[in-house]
């Protein structure tokens, strides 16, 4: 996508979407979740947790083409397949979308109603969902110089993005690296420029001299950091950004850091930042992360699994949460199972 | 020409990294003494990590460092207010944190035998009453006093809530670290020169401030 694009989707309002409902999709059996600006999911390993996010990405890959005629239910194939039904934030929340399966084979079917004037706009904000599962080796490699337009979904490009920033956005990029060496103080600069091929090597400045440490040399949580910045100092982030293991790679007592880059997005005028806030939905399962939600429970999301079923809930909903966390920790409390969203585990 | 006296050796246990910031600027006020910093500095999550992690703090400290004494402070969130009454000898409230946290001193160094060329480790307890942003107001907005929220306690209607506390300090409900540190910074450096007016509002921190002032008269004697 072009550059003046990327800049272009950016629209009025923060977020996308108000809700989603799932019914016989994987283990989201009859699960329903209202979306807040921020959230964090947690939960046991084949909860639904990466369900959700492939659902967004679902949409976001059909609200390209163009829709087609409603199908009613009764006139499909399969009846009672997968579905996954979305409401929006406003000014779109008299607007539904609902992704099903037309037959055993075709899965693709999305129907909106009502599909007026106002469904290219939102397509457009749905067009600008993305889905991040970082990986620090691929994050390390070196990129074409023409791929930094946007992060992509493994980091692969992040170098080409840094370097883009640098030479298009310099306010961006300096406000980028006074917080990388803020965060990391064992560091002086970012440093990245081409290498013997031409392609852009991820390169980091080692404070108290002019060593440059590059690629897979650099530690994979400064990596990781690396990328989350990219993306929360990008002038055009995301509509909405799903981000899996959020937590990977860091030391727990750099979690509050990461917590405050998200933030940057959800909540960017808490930061004295003008701009649309991007809608986070970011998984983890670090209780030292969940910790840190001790003041906003309405921002996390437990899912759970019940035999072959899974549910969403919201920590925020738990009567009795204020005196849990005069007995302990968010995360010890989760640990312990006094939440939910833990493994099952047989007893024979 | 008298000798300078030797720094205290001192660390922090406290909820976060903005609060330990401020907390030394706050030791040092009523200190008026050099103090050098035990590292690495030591966290922990909120209460009750603080009173889970305390004893085996208070051992490592003991035995491992040359460390003089261990400054705690906690908010105190909707826990029961320490009083007057809760001096007496012999005195433990179970649900009041400045009880809870002596206690744990007590208990944890009672066995211990001399190291490092000291009986034990000194302890400076102090609690932030509902949080350590009531603190930092102190100066700046005179509705914000333990007694107020004390008196707020009995009657259930509470003054201010802590997250109103945190929107008058930080002017958000979502400060980053950078911010409360910085604001935390700003607010303490009312106090550099004069606790006086923050230990009147807030017994909490007087009773902090009595501790350190305590160890300086040991020191003296």
């Amino acid at each position: 996508m072009a550059w003046c694009c990327l800049a272009r989707r950016v629209g009025e309002h923060g977020g996308v979407i108000a809700s989603v409902a799932f019914r016989n999709f994987k283990a989201l059996r009859n699960a329903h979740l209202a979306l807040a600006p921020f959230n964090l999911v947690i939960g046991p390993n084949g909860s639904g947790k990466t369900s959700l996010v492939q659902a967004m990405m679902r949409l976001r890959t059909l609200s390209a083409l163009p829709l087609r005629e409603p199908i009613p239910r009764e006139a499909r194939e399969v009846s009672n397949g997968p579905e996954i039904t979305f409401r929006f934030l406003p000014p779109f929340e008299m607007t539904e979308a609902v992704l099903a399966c037309e037959s055993d084979v075709r899965c693709d079917l999305l129907q909106v109603t009502p599909a007026d004037e106002g469904w290219p706009r939102l397509c457009e904000r749905i067009q600008g969902m993305r889905s991040y599962v970082l990986d620090h080796r691929e994050i390390a490699n070196a990129a074409r110089a023409d791929e930094g337009d946007e992060l992509a979904s493994d980091g692969h490009n992040l170098a080409a993005v840094i370097a883009r920033l640098q030479s298009q956005h310099s306010e961006n990029y300096a406000a980028m690296r006074d917080e990388l060496v803020r965060i990391l103080p064992e560091y002086a600069d970012i440093a990245c420029a081409p290498g013997r091929d031409g392609l852009i090597e991820l390169g980091l400045i080692l404070k108290g001299g002019s060593e440059r440490i590059v690629g897979d040399a650099i530690s994979q949580g400064s990596l990781y950091l690396l990328a989350l910045l990219a993306l929360a100092f990008h002038p055009a982030p995301p509509t909405v950004l799903c981000i899996e293991e959020v937590d990977r790679g860091f030391h727990p007592r750099l979690l509050r850091e990461v917590r405050d880059v998200l933030y940057r997005l959800s909540h960017p005028t808490s930061f004295g930042w003008k701009r649309d806030p991007v809608q986070v939905i970011a998984t983890t399962h670090s209780p030292y992360l969940l910790d840190l939600f001790g003041d906003h429970p309405e921002e996390v999301v437990i899912s759970a699994k019940h035999g072959t079923a899974a549910t969403f809930s919201r920590l925020a909903d738990r009567a009795d949460l204020q005196d849990l966390l005069a007995e302990g920790t968010l995360g010890d409390m989760w640990y312990t199972g006094i939440l939910g969203g833990v493994p099952e585990e047989t007893h024979e | 020409m008298s000798e300078q006296p030797a720094p205290w050796r001192l660390a922090i246990l406290s909820e976060s990294p903005a609060d330990e910031t401020a907390l030394r600027v706050l030791v040092e006020a009523v200190l008026r003494a050099p103090v050098t910093w035990v590292t690495p500095s030591l966290r922990a999550r909120g209460w009750p990590s603080v009173a889970q992690v305390m004893p085996a703090v208070i051992r490592h400290l003991h035995f491992n460092t040359d460390a003089d004494g261990l400054v705690v402070v906690v908010d105190s969130d909707d826990s029961v207010t320490h009083t007057a009454e809760h001096d007496a000898p012999n005195y433990f409230h179970p649900r009041c944190r400045m009880c809870q946290l002596r206690a744990i001193h007590r208990q944890t160094t009672k066995k211990f035998p001399p190291a490092h060329g000291r009986a034990r480790i000194l302890r400076a307890i102090g609690v932030a009453v509902p949080a350590i942003e009531a603190w930092y107001l102190c100066g700046r907005d005179e509705r914000v006093t333990e007694e107020a929220w004390v008196k707020g306690q009995e009657t259930g209607a509470r003054p201010y809530s802590r997250g109103e506390l945190k929107w008058r300090v930080y002017a958000t409900d979502r400060p980053s670290l950078v911010l409360e540190t910085e604001r935390a910074l700003v607010e303490v450096a009312r106090h550099r020169k004069d606790t006086r007016r923050l230990e009147h509002e807030f017994p909490g921190f007087a009773a902090l401030a009595k501790d350190l002032r305590g160890w300086r008269r040991e020191e003296n004697s």
